[in-house]
């Protein structure tokens, strides 16, 4: 089963390649026509690949049928049964035999939790890489000029486990950017710091290249904390541009988003315009942005759908409402595409706002775990 | 509403409190006590609440009718759960109950308004009286609005002047509950003064604890440990924090015959307040080797709920509850297709109701809004084994168990901490004379004076 799984990676690799072509020109979403056909293009891909996962992937398998679903009644993407993305944490939900498992990703998580599992392999990291480049691309390109990248995460030979991490290693190798450092390390209990020296030295170099720095939120708390405490005000050089990720978790005193940028753009000398917001986790292969041309709101690439649903009637919310954020993710070919996160979102014509977590904690126990 | 502007709270939310208006309002209640409420007797006193708790039974009491109007949409129960919560609160609160309670708390139901000896202390020639707050503050929590009408109550009795400061958008019970006894005795009233914000309003609340000289506050551990250490010295502090309540069943009690209304009663407590105050329970534990299974009482409690939401709904839950009982539920759901230690079962099209039977016995906590756990345990040693994490936080126990072991299973209880046991189905029914989180409610506010003759 996981051959056809592997037919259907690269078919789907193929597929990403084409529609990524199209993000350029905008027409994928603007013509109704070519939208349609994408539409049909994506049921059909999806369509395929439940049917390979339920076959190989028992603890879904099993879900599907206790909620009665008949693969051969499933007709439209939007039917496809998803898991929570706390199954990640309590089963192996993954494709790949034991052997296979070349590779995990955990969720950072919040402290004191269990993470998240993901496994993959080369042929499973290959359309990791294949989906979240364009997309990169498509949504950080006033950059891709020449730029230096400076990453608030360690680097990626310390944290093989981080899905962001090798996202953003990925995304130097892509950039070229060789100038780039990490100033990120990992502490004695797991937990991340930043040598904030490293952090500022490569904050102030002089430089003809504008500076591309990447981090999670709470990574933006702790180094402005030090900007401010430091009482330094910067001017990062013309093009710069910030891109962040993620809830804090736990891990720094929380700061409204609002709030952050504005520090952002204060202490860093840049414009709201130069601030990329990112939306991922180790559970997805595909990531969204928060596009300024969209007004503010998420998408996904082409090959990853979002739906908000009502948690109280399971069906999707009309525009302007709120709910659970559930994402379809074609790339996420050796796992379970279809996955409720824990997010509350709000529908947004095509894409979604991000509300914030909708799990206060979770169902504690493991009765279960999978072997 | 339409209801006269007698206290802060009824103001249009545009006005503005502050500190200047808290100052003067403290002031008049004090002096409105010195000229009213202190020469009142207990027994002038306790007329007027029963009197009061009295109307609020009747079904065309104009306070219970805006309550049941106003309560769905502005406190988020249905009319028929705050119909019952209301019954429950106030039918307690009869002249003979008031006075068994001061007797309880004081040995003698004289003892607020004069010196007066029990027995023992007029075998030692001694007598005492004693004297509540000048100025009682109450800081309301959110969830349940009974707590806050007890608090008065208290107040009342005691003789203090007294300021509630509502939770956010909980004004509606605290308002009409002052408004019913305005109506009846306008000068008791006149000694309650009420207002809404947003808990943490530094300036406002510097002004209420400098006035004060007793703050009782409901609220979350961290809550009270904030208001905590800002009260001047002098003024004593009664916190309510977080607490967690559960059930019991014994084998014996779940026969054919009997098995429905046990069954009845641990949905009473589900259903109660929706499920949110400190006591309701989070896990129904049932006792294994009976003529009936925990899981199989589970599947029966589910029945019932689904009937009692036909007859008495839930409130509406907030989209992030309702979104946090949907994340729960879709994690059991995968537990249960792949083992049959997990069991759920739910509400269609809503969050109105769960029951998730789990074979691990270790106590967790609920996500309320009428989510329970039902879990299968040896005998009660075995519970108290499973529910050891929160032992510094129980409350109630609620228990199902035959007549001539109740009283073994309620030491084992105490012994382990819980500070009350009571019959299951009455778990949100605490008595007027319930020793609230184990303490003295009455004896704890007030101040002795000894005479030694």
């Amino acid at each position: 089963m996981t051959s056809e799984l592997s037919i259907f990676a690269a078919r789907l690799r193929e597929q990403i390649s084409t529609w990524s072509k199209g993000l350029s020109r905008d027409s994928i979403f603007l013509d109704s026509h070519l939208l349609r056909n994408a539409d049909i293009e994506f049921n059909g891909f999806a369509l395929m690949l439940f049917n390979l996962q339920i076959a190989c992937n028992e603890p879904y398998r099993k879900l599907c049928i206790a909620r009665g679903v008949n693969p051969s009644d499933v007709s439209h993407w939007t039917q496809i049964p998803t898991l929570p993305t706390a199954a990640f944490k309590e089963f192996e939900m993954t494709c790949l035999p034991k052997e296979q498992r070349t590779r995990v990703f955990h969720s950072s998580g919040t402290i004191g939790q269990r993470p998240s599992r993901h496994f993959h392999n080369a042929e499973s990291l290959a359309v990791y890489e294949a989906s979240l480049w364009p997309w990169f691309q498509e949504n950080c390109r006033l950059l891709m000029a020449d730029c230096r990248l400076l990453s608030l995460t360690p680097p990626a030979g310390e944290v093989m486990y981080s899905s962001l991490v090798h996202m953003f290693d990925y995304a130097r190798q892509k950039l070229g950017a060789d100038e780039s450092s990490f100033v990120g390390r990992v502490g004695s209990d797991g937990v991340w710091t930043m040598d904030f020296d490293a952090a500022l030295a490569e904050l102030t170099r002089e430089s003809s290249k504008s500076l591309f720095v990447v981090g999670t939120a709470f990574s933006f708390v702790h180094l402005l904390d030090e900007l401010v405490a430091r009482n330094l005000r910067l001017k990062l050089s013309a093009g710069s541009c910030v891109l962040e990720t993620g809830g804090y978790k736990g891990r720094s005193r929380t700061m409204p988003k609002p709030e952050l940028h504005a520090l952002i753009m204060d202490r860093f000398g840049i414009t709201s315009q130069s601030i990329i917001c990112e939306y991922g986790m180790s559970e997805l292969s595909s990531q969204a942005y928060q596009s300024l041309k969209s007004g503010g709101t998420f998408h996904f690439p082409p090959w990853t759908r979002a739906r908000v649903i009502s948690p109280e009637t399971n069906r999707e919310v009309d525009d302007g409402q709120t709910g659970i954020l559930s994402i379809v993710d074609l790339s996420n070919v050796f796992s379970v595409m279809a996955i409720q996160t824990g997010d509350l979102a709000m529908r947004r014509s095509d894409g979604f706002e991000l509300l914030g977590r909708a799990a206060m904690s979770e169902p504690r126990g493991c009765s279960l775990t999978a072997a | 509403m339409n209801l006269p502007e007698y206290f802060l709270a009824d103001l249009p939310k545009e006005a503005a409190l502050s500190p200047a208006l808290l100052m003067e309002a403290c002031v008049t209640l004090k002096r409105n006590r010195e000229s009213y409420l202190l020469r009142r007797t207990t027994d002038q006193i306790i007329r007027t609440l029963a009197g009061v708790a009295g109307e609020w039974l009747r079904a065309e009491n104009r306070f219970r009718k805006l309550a049941l109007v106003h309560g769905p949409t502005m406190l988020g129960f249905s009319r028929e759960t705050l119909a019952r919560g209301l019954d429950g609160f106030f039918g307690e609160l009869t002249t003979e109950k008031f006075h068994a309670w001061i007797e309880q708390e004081f040995g003698d139901a004289r003892r607020l308004d004069q010196l007066c000896s029990t027995e023992v202390e007029q075998q030692t020639s001694r007598a005492g009286i004693a004297h509540g707050p000048e100025l009682l503050v109450h800081i309301a929590a959110g969830n349940i609005p009974n707590p806050t009408l007890m608090s008065m109550v208290l107040g009342l009795l005691t003789r203090s002047a007294q300021f509630v400061k509502c939770a956010r958008g909980m004004t509606l019970l605290p308002r009409l509950f002052a408004h019913s006894i305005y109506e009846y005795d306008p000068k008791l009233a006149a000694c309650i003064e009420m207002a809404e914000w947003r808990g943490g309003n530094l300036a406002l609340e510097e002004v209420l604890f400098a006035e004060s000289d007793c703050v009782t506050a409901t609220g979350s551990d961290e809550a009270l440990a904030a208001i905590k250490t800002r009260l001047p010295h002098r003024v004593r502090f009664l916190g309510y924090g977080h607490r967690v309540s559960f059930g019991y069943v014994a084998a014996e009690v779940l026969t054919e015959h009997n098995a429905r209304k046990v069954i009845a009663r641990a949905a009473d407590d589900v259903t109660a307040w929706d499920q949110l105050g400190c006591l309701s329970p989070h896990v129904i534990y049932v006792q294994s080797g009976g003529h009936s299974s925990a899981e199989e009482f589970a599947r029966r409690l589910a029945d019932e709920l689904a009937k009692r939401e036909t007859i008495e709904p839930r409130g509406g839950a907030a989209q992030e509850i309702a979104a946090y009982i949907a994340s729960c539920r879709a994690i059991y759901e995968l537990r249960a297709a792949n083992s049959a230690s997990t069991h759920v079962w739910k509400s269609n099209d809503s969050t109105a109701w769960t029951v998730v039977f789990e074979a691990d016995a270790r106590f967790q906590l609920s996500c309320c809004h009428r989510f329970i756990y039902v879990k299968s345990a040896a005998g009660i040693g075995d519970v108290i084994h499973n529910a050891d994490s929160v032992r510094a936080q129980v409350s109630s126990v609620g228990i199902a168990v035959p007549e001539h072991r109740a009283g073994d299973i309620a030491t084992q209880l105490a012994r382990w901490g819980a500070t009350r046991v009571c019959p299951l189905g009455q778990m949100q029914n605490p008595p007027l004379m319930w020793r609230h989180d184990g303490r003295p409610a009455l004896g704890d506010l007030v101040t002795w004076t000894d005479w030694e003759q």
